[in-house]
C-alpha cells in the first residue's frame, strides 16, 4: 500500500513540474479569468528565441482597466504568489509601492524541479484613472542581475 | 422382503422412483441388477444406472492430501499488483522524459485585439518591451516622468 501511495505521489509531482506556471495564482490573469483575453495584449515565447537571454519561457500580458477592483484583484493574486519568493534580499526581489498599492515588483520564486529560475513581474501605472497593468512570467537559467543588465534602460 | 424377483422388481423400481425404498430394498435392487446377466430389455437401463450408483467415487490418497496441504503458499495462483503499478510508472516516465520535445517547445505567439498571431517578431517585441518597462522602474528619469504623468 505504501508503495502504491509513493508511486502516485511521484507521478503527481512529475505532472506538476511539467506545468510550472500552472501552480501560480496569477495564471488566472494569463488565462483570461480576470480580464477578458480580447482586452489584453499577450505574448508567449518558448525555446530557442530566448536563448540569447538565457531564458526558456517568457509570458507577458498587458491591459488597461478603469476598474480599481480589477487592479486590486491582480495585485492580490500577485501578493499570494510572492509567498513562494526565494528570499527578501535585494538580489532576489525588487518592489515599490505607491499610495498603498503595488507599483512594480520583480520577484524571484523558488526554482523549478529542473533547477531553472522562475520570476514574476508586475507593474501598474495609474494614468488619469486608467490602470495600465503588465504581468510577466519568466523561466530560465538567467539570474536577476543578468536580466537587469539586459533589460534596464540606461 | 428377502429377494428381488422378476415379479416384484417393477414394484420395487416404482418405489425407488418415488424415493420410498428402504435401505434394505435398495441394497437388494443393486444386488439384483449387479448379478443378473439375463435381464429383459426394458430393465437393462436400470442395470446401468445401479451399476453407476454402486461405484464409489475415487478419493485421493492420504499422501496426496498431505502433499496438497504442504504446498508452499507462493505456488498458489496470485496476481501481484506491484509489478503492474511499477510497469505503469515506468511507461509514464518513459512517455514524459523520452518523448522528443514537441514543436511547442519552440514557440512565439502574440495575442492582440482578440486575435492570435503566429508572428515571432511581434511576440518578441512585445515581450522585450514589457520587460524593459518593468526593469527600468529603478531608472530615476523614468520614475520622474511617471510621477509627472500621474494625476
Amino acid at each position: 500500500m505504501n508503495r502504491t501511495i509513493t508511486t502516485i505521489l511521484v507521478m503527481l509531482c512529475v505532472s506538476l513540474c511539467a506545468f510550472a506556471q500552472k501552480g501560480l495564482r496569477i495564471n488566472d490573469v494569463f488565462e483570461g479569468k480576470v480580464i477578458l483575453k480580447s482586452k489584453m495584449q499577450e505574448s508567449l515565447i518558448k525555446g530557442d528565441n530566448l536563448a540569447s537571454y538565457n531564458l526558456k519561457v517568457l509570458h507577458t500580458v498587458k491591459f488597461t482597466t478603469p476598474f480599481k477592483l480589477r487592479r486590486e484583484e491582480v495585485e492580490k493574486l500577485f501578493y499570494e504568489d510572492m509567498e513562494n519568493r526565494l528570499s527578501d534580499d535585494d538580489e532576489n526581489m525588487e518592489l515599490e509601492t505607491r499610495n498603498g498599492h503595488l507599483y512594480y515588483a520583480i520577484v524571484q520564486l523558488s526554482d523549478t524541479e529542473k533547477g531553472a529560475h522562475r520570476y514574476i513581474c508586475y507593474q501598474c501605472r495609474d494614468k488619469s484613472g486608467d490602470y495600465d497593468i503588465t504581468l510577466v512570467y519568466m523561466e530560465g537559467k538567467a539570474s536577476l542581475a543578468d536580466l537587469r543588465r539586459t533589460f534596464k534602460k540606461k | 422382503m428377502k429377494k428381488v424377483t422378476s415379479e416384484n422388481v417393477q414394484e420395487l423400481l416404482n418405489r425407488y422412483m418415488e424415493g420410498e425404498n428402504t435401505q434394505e430394498e435398495l441394497r437388494l435392487l443393486k444386488e439384483y441388477f449387479g448379478n443378473n446377466k439375463d435381464l429383459p430389455a426394458n430393465l437393462r437401463p436400470y442395470a446401468q444406472m445401479f451399476g453407476v450408483l454402486d461405484k464409489k467415487p475415487k478419493t485421493p490418497s492420504v499422501e496426496a492430501l498431505n502433499r496438497f496441504a504442504e504446498a508452499p503458499q507462493s505456488a498458489r495462483r496470485h496476481i501481484p499488483l506491484w509489478p503492474l503499478l511499477a510497469a505503469a510508472c515506468l511507461a509514464a516516465f518513459a512517455v514524459i522524459f523520452l518523448t522528443p520535445p514537441k514543436e511547442e517547445e519552440n514557440m512565439a505567439i502574440a495575442y492582440v485585439d482578440g486575435k492570435t498571431l503566429n508572428n515571432e517578431a511581434m511576440a518578441m517585441q512585445m515581450g522585450q518591451e514589457a520587460l524593459q518597462e518593468i526593469f527600468s522602474n529603478g531608472n530615476e528619469e523614468e520614475q520622474l516622468t511617471d510621477l509627472f504623468n500621474e494625476k
